[in-house]
């Protein structure tokens, strides 16, 4: 186990032009397992967007464990393939063209790694099935398990279970909350279940109508403050 | 010589289009050989200014419009440069009885580029580089064979031989210095300012050029028709024809000349096996360009963008024949790059290089859009994915875009493969019908509708050439379906 004291937090101060308006997102936290919840459209996905590197129309401010990411003055861009986030869309996404296994193994995996990792989400006779050969929950796990096998240094979840029925997913989150905590590897979930994001996170922040602030009940540690804007 | 002058002896490569609508009352149509285009129009106006039915004319090669009349286009007058295709008419009872006139006479000319060396004689031909002549059954091409042969220098310049199009088409790469020399019409070379007249081939044994005029059958005013041939032959339309260069025959009636070439029948296999060798080069050949243009189209936005767009597809929209120019103005040994490719041993004009060049830049369009299309389809989450998943943008090129739009990429190959095969217009100005080297079955084809006895040739490469193009569509629309299934499979939850 990693101590959390080695994780020194993240921020970010970020303006996205979107076509109809732009969307301002500032935030910081300290802590490790941060859910994002709130209303869909509020920009919960764009804020994911922004930490994987894909989000090309942001500018502003990223830091994450020390280390700017995305910083204009500085002329510092961590490229997407330079960060080594594991990112889970809310669309799950898994390569059509590759099977269960090969999404598996994508970013350089054993294939006695995948399989351990697909025993722990469960996915494990669906190794030599195509996606298209799944339901949209097995894809879910799959595209989890893919994320966790590219060794991140910040996994960032989309709604990573919400089409599986209650106790799976409750199990599968605690799953995911125990290979996190074990590994020391700082988690952003987004979601709109308080469940999922009780289970797996920390802290807590709500994003409704562009404005991004702590949750109540579930106050940021000190040091850490949140901006709205 | 103009681009338009080019594409008018090019451009025709449907020869059974009627040449215009149905003649109105009281004018008369005139189908006449390409080489009057400048004389008969005076001559006409001329007649019209002494109260004749007012005259329309639509100027081509003998060999096409002869199809033409008997296609039942509704024309009064025929002028032809060739007395075979005026008995071709006669023995089909399209011809108005006794109305058959020989109205003038040409020339056989053998024409240099001006500043070239120029032969003093067929003898010397041989030591010549490129030679070119119109179509074999073009009459202006038949003609000049008879010549070849009758000089005895045929059979060792046969190699050196290109041929085109019509005359008009022979004296713009003279001009160009596209070749060392050609045989024209001497009016045709006194109406061109860069060529210069090495020897004239005239002599007793040859057949002389004659034009004869007569009226057709199916006009619907045949007394206005007679009158006109007889106009044709008459003291105004004689010194007209003299101006122009020509020659007037001392004695009417036509005369019989020795023996005219045979037809000339292409070889079916040699032109289905140029055909397909020229297609699978042309696609091979653009490949690498249709994924590059097609991606950087589909994925990235730059100051530019719609510039290279309509460049790549102008093809789509410009008469081949135009691009056939631009290509020959490009790559013609005159230019620097042809000059450059010509020191590597890439000569471009009047060989498989040059058909593979045309069938590529007119086949390009469809290859880009088709795999641009590919490319489109394709998620770009796809890509985003791997990237996070460590894997940069080239691997990630490899390993994601490429699969994904696979299916597309071969549809857009297939695509450009069946339009080479259709090449005709690009192909013949820059590369020629040359037998053998760039005579591809479309332009087999259209040497054939020239030949009074090709028809039963003609239906063996219509077939080849339609199959081969249905079944690429077909191989298209499969693969089209398939690309659409492919970046369905993992969406929606």
């Amino acid at each position: 186990m990693v101590s959390e004291r080695a994780f020194r937090g993240w921020s970010l101060d970020v303006r996205i032009p979107l076509s109809e308006r732009v969307l301002a997102l500032s935030m910081a936290t300290q802590k490790r397992t941060v859910a994002i919840v709130g209303p869909s459209g509020a920009g919960k996905s764009t804020l994911l967007r922004v930490l994987a590197g894909v989000e090309r129309r942001a500018t502003g401010t990223v830091v994450v464990d020390g280390t700017p990411w995305l910083d204009p003055e500085g002329g510092v861009l961590l490229q997407p393939w330079e960060r080594g986030v594991g990112w889970v869309p809310q669309e799950a996404s898994l390569f059509p063209h590759l099977s269960v296994r090969e999404n598996l193994r994508y970013a350089g995996a054993s294939d006695e790694a995948a399989r351990e990792a697909a025993g722990l989400l469960e996915v494990d006779h669906l190794l030599d099935r195509r996606p298209r050969r799944l339901s949209g929950g097995e894809r879910q796990r799959v595209a989890v398990g893919r994320a966790l096998l590219a060794r991140p240094t910040l996994l960032l979840l989309d709604e990573p279970f919400s089409a599986l029925d209650r106790p799976l997913r409750d199990k599968l989150a605690a799953t995911v909350r125990g290979w996190v905590d074990d590994r020391g590897v700082p988690l952003v979930l987004v979601s709109h279940d308080e469940s999922d994001a009780e289970i797996l996170a920390d802290e807590h922040w709500h994003l409704s109508q562009g404005v991004l602030q702590p949750s109540s009940g579930t106050a940021p540690n000190e040091g850490t403050r949140g901006r709205a804007r | 010589m103009n681009l338009f002058a080019l594409a008018l002896g090019l451009a025709v490569y449907v020869p059974t289009d009627a040449p215009a609508q149905s003649a109105e009352p009281n004018t008369l149509l005139v189908l006449a050989a390409s080489s009057l285009t400048d004389v008969l129009p005076a001559i006409g106006a001329q007649w019209e200014d002494e109260g004749g039915v007012p005259l329309r004319f639509s100027f081509d090669a003998t060999s096409r419009l002869a199809p033409q009349a008997s296609a039942g286009a509704p024309a009064d007058v025929f002028v032809s440069a060739d007395e075979a295709w005026i008995e071709w008419l006669e023995v089909r009872n399209l011809l108005l009885a006794g109305s058959t006139r020989v109205v003038a006479e040409n020339e056989l000319v053998f024409v240099v580029p001006s500043g070239f060396r120029q032969p003093s004689g067929a003898v010397d031909l041989p030591a010549l580089g490129r030679i070119a002549l119109a179509g074999e059954n073009v009459p202006a091409g038949r003609y000049a064979r008879e010549a070849l042969v009758d000089a005895g220098v045929w059979s060792t310049l046969e190699n050196a031989i290109v041929t085109g199009g019509s005359v008009r088409g022979v004296l713009e790469w003279v001009a160009r210095a596209e070749v060392d020399g050609g045989i024209v019409y001497r009016t045709d070379a006194i109406a061109e300012p860069s060529v210069r007249v090495a020897f004239s081939f005239s002599t007793e044994r040859l057949r002389p050029v004659r034009y004869f005029a007569a009226a057709l059958a199916s006009s619907s005013d045949t007394a206005a028709a007679r009158s006109f041939v007889g106009y044709l032959e008459g003291a105004e339309s004689a010194s007209a024809f003299r101006r122009s260069g020509f020659l007037i025959p001392s004695s009417a009636g036509p005369t019989q000349g020795p023996g005219a070439a045979p037809a000339a029948i292409p070889s079916v296999a040699s032109a289905i096996r140029l055909s397909l060798i020229v297609a699978l080069l042309a696609t091979l050949v653009g490949l690498v360009p249709a994924v590059g243009l097609g991606w950087l189209l589909a994925r990235h936005d730059f100051a530019g963008k719609t510039v290279v767009s309509t460049v790549v597809l102008a093809p789509l929209v410009i008469p081949p024949v135009v691009t056939g120019f631009l290509l020959l103005t490009l790559l013609g040994r005159q230019s620097a790059l042809g000059a450059a490719l010509a020191g590597l041993g890439l000569s471009v004009p009047f060989t498989v290089i040059g058909a593979t060049i045309a069938a590529f830049v007119v086949g390009l369009p469809l290859y880009v859009l088709s795999v641009r299309g590919a490319f489109e389809a394709v998620d770009p989450l796809y890509e985003e994915l791997s990237w996070t998943l460590g894997v940069p943008p080239r691997a990630t090129f490899r390993r994601i875009s490429i699969p994904l739009a696979l299916p597309g990429i071969a549809a857009g190959a297939i695509l450009a493969f069946a339009r080479s095969l259709g090449e005709f217009g690009a192909t013949v100005v820059l590369a020629g019908n040359v037998e053998g080297s760039t005579r591809t079955i479309a332009l087999a084809v259209y040497t054939l509708l020239e030949a009074p006895g090709g028809r039963g040739t003609t239906w063996t490469l219509v077939g080849a050439s339609v199959a081969l193009s249905l079944l690429a569509l077909f191989g298209y629309e499969a693969l089209s379906r398939r690309q659409r299934r492919r970046v369905r499979d993992d969406h929606g939850l």
